[in-house]
């Protein structure tokens, strides 16, 4: 028996076969010490241009994929058949396809909105409640920094979906001041002062003129709107200036801002509310007792 | 109060002072104090509403320049005793608004006179480095172009567009600009705008002390409001024997066609 195993071990140690696995070992082994000295030398050459973690992506990055190539040639030598693999890593990839739906999208709607050029770095936008400046516009997403000194990360992908508000494009924008004025006041007048203040004060545009625009007739006053432009870096000074103007000019005109009214009814004609003020009873404890 | 000058001396040029010593201008709506103090030079102003075009004064004054609001402070190495006081024009175009809009026919050429507001540049020294500027009035802003989208930041004024010089008042703290306006096109100017280009002139004094800029020229070519605009960089006609205060601040090149009459705002 014992002659038998030896007979079969010399036969496969001088057959073909035993070559293939000694070449595909070598050729493993190969991989493994060539795959980390690539590994080491790429790391070396791009040390101190990218990050700690960009660092250490390439170097497992290469390392592996030498030693796939590797490994992949060494069991084609060892008589397996590669086809099995290959579906294997098809039907892999539809999964990361799949997996990575998202961020192909952003990645398009990054293209898109380079091209398109809606906004560019540097510009302020608003996207829904979010308003902040425009720090980059990468590959997957838009970095804004918010006007409290906060980092934004916007998907590209919601950019190119929904509405986006760029406030720096144009050069000039208008301030639209809701007023009411009391029912009593004449309107005429008020058209008047407001006119008046925006003339008055210089950083609101004489050009396009200021417009007076009539609301309607609300709950408690007259509705008014009335609008100024002024240059956009102006825009936060004018805001506050111009409605302190329209509070002090309302002042010493008699000009009436209410409170909201309310009236109380009790039937078709109503006679005036009797007040009648009365004096406090004095409220003596001991009396009482 | 001792008065430097009476309402016919300039209000510019080179004063000199003492240490410790103020100064103070009146110029219609600017009143402004100059201070001499070893080491540095204190500017202070104020700007009222009420006041007359005849109020126009140089004079020693006992009043500190904390005495009015808006106060600066230069300082410096080597302290000097003298300060030249010149007048600019706006950094910006001035669009005029005339009070009552006229029509220039086809074929027309007329000359107007428009008042322009003034700047006041402080330098100290004898090379004259320059400390600052100020504007005697603050005109308003205003965007002048063809729509909220494109246009440029420009000073608004009104004025009554005279036609007669001895119709122009008094009024030592504006320059007088002439304008010559010429309609080449079919049809007739509806002039309710005008865009005057003033960076690009330099003013003038004449012998009775009054300020003017370089002529400007405004050939209307066809139906538009676009016009070929000229500065004459010569002293006005009406004062041939003027001397130059100051010179533009943008130099301004010839044949250009600006935006002169009207924007249109939807």
């Amino acid at each position: 028996m014992m002659t038998e195993l030896w007979t079969q071990i010399a036969s496969f140690l001088t057959s073909d076969r035993l070559l293939s696995v000694i070449r595909a070992f070598m050729l493993f082994s190969l991989g493994f010490l060539i795959a980390k000295l690539v590994s080491a030398t790429v790391v070396k050459i791009v040390q101190n241009k990218v990050d700690k973690h960009r660092n250490m992506l390439l170097r497992r990055g290469t390392f592996y994929l030498i030693i796939l190539l590797f490994t992949i040639s060494a069991l084609k030598e060892l008589g397996f058949d590669l086809s099995v693999l290959l579906g294997a890593a098809g039907i892999f990839s539809v999964a990361i396809g799949f997996a990575s739906q998202t961020s192909a999208s952003n990645l398009i709607s990054g293209l898109f909105l380079v091209a398109e050029r809606p906004f560019s770095v540097g510009d302020v936008i608003r996207v829904g409640s979010t308003t902040g400046e425009v720090l980059a516009i990468d590959l997957l997403s838009v970095k804004l920094r918010t006007y409290d000194n906060l980092y934004v990360r916007l998907p590209n992908e919601s950019l190119i979906k929904s509405e986006v508000t760029t406030l720096t494009r144009f050069p000039i924008r208008r301030i639209d001041i809701q007023v009411g004025v009391a029912y009593k006041e004449d309107l005429k007048k008020v058209r008047e002062i407001l006119y008046a203040v925006a003339d008055k004060n210089p950083l609101s545009l004489e050009e396009p003129k200021p417009a007076y625009i009539f609301q309607g007739f609300g709950e408690s006053s007259l509705n008014i709107q009335f609008s100024v432009w002024a240059k956009r870096e102006n825009f936060l000074n004018l805001k506050n200036s111009i409605h302190e103007e329209i509070k002090n000019a309302f002042d010493e005109n008699g000009i009436e801002i209410p409170f909201p009214y309310r009236t109380l009814y009790s039937g078709s004609v109503t006679e005036p509310f009797p007040v009648k003020q009365v004096k406090p009873t004095p409220t003596n404890r001991n009396q009482a007792l | 109060m001792q008065k430097i000058t009476d309402s016919l001396s300039p209000w510019w040029g080179t004063f000199n002072f003492e240490l410790d010593q103020s100064k103070l201008w009146r110029l219609g709506p600017l009143t402004m104090i100059l201070r001499c103090l070893s080491g540095e030079w204190q500017v202070s102003y104020e700007r009222i509403e009420q006041y007359e075009d005849s109020d126009i004064s140089v004079s020693d004054t006992d009043s500190i320049p904390e005495d009015l609001p808006e106060l600066t402070r230069y300082v410096f190495r080597n302290p000097c005793r003298s300060l030249k006081i010149t007048p600019l024009l706006a950094d910006r175009p001035v669009i005029s608004r005339p009070r009552i809009p006229f029509n220039l026919s086809a074929g027309e050429e007329i000359t107007l006179y428009v008042s322009s507001p003034l700047w006041i540049e402080l330098s100290a020294g004898n090379n004259a480095k320059k400390l600052g500027e100020l504007s005697i009035q603050r005109p308003s802003d205003t965007w002048f172009g063809p729509s909220t989208l494109q246009g440029e930041l420009c000073y608004a004024t009104t004025t009554h567009c005279r036609i007669n010089l001895v119709e122009i008042p008094e009024r030592r703290y504006r320059a007088i600009t002439p304008v010559i306006i010429r309609n080449n096109a079919d049809t007739t100017l509806s002039l309710e705008r005008l865009n005057l280009p003033s960076p690009q002139l330099s003013i003038y004094t004449s012998d009775d002390g009054r300020l003017w800029t370089s002529t400007v020229k405004l050939t209307r070519e066809k139906d538009g409001d676009m016009a070929a605009l000229r500065v004459i960089h010569k002293p006005p006609k009406e004062a041939p024997e003027a001397i130059i205060l100051s010179q533009p601040r943008v130099a301004s090149e010839a044949g250009v066609f600006i935006r002169a009459f009207n924007a249109v705002f939807s």
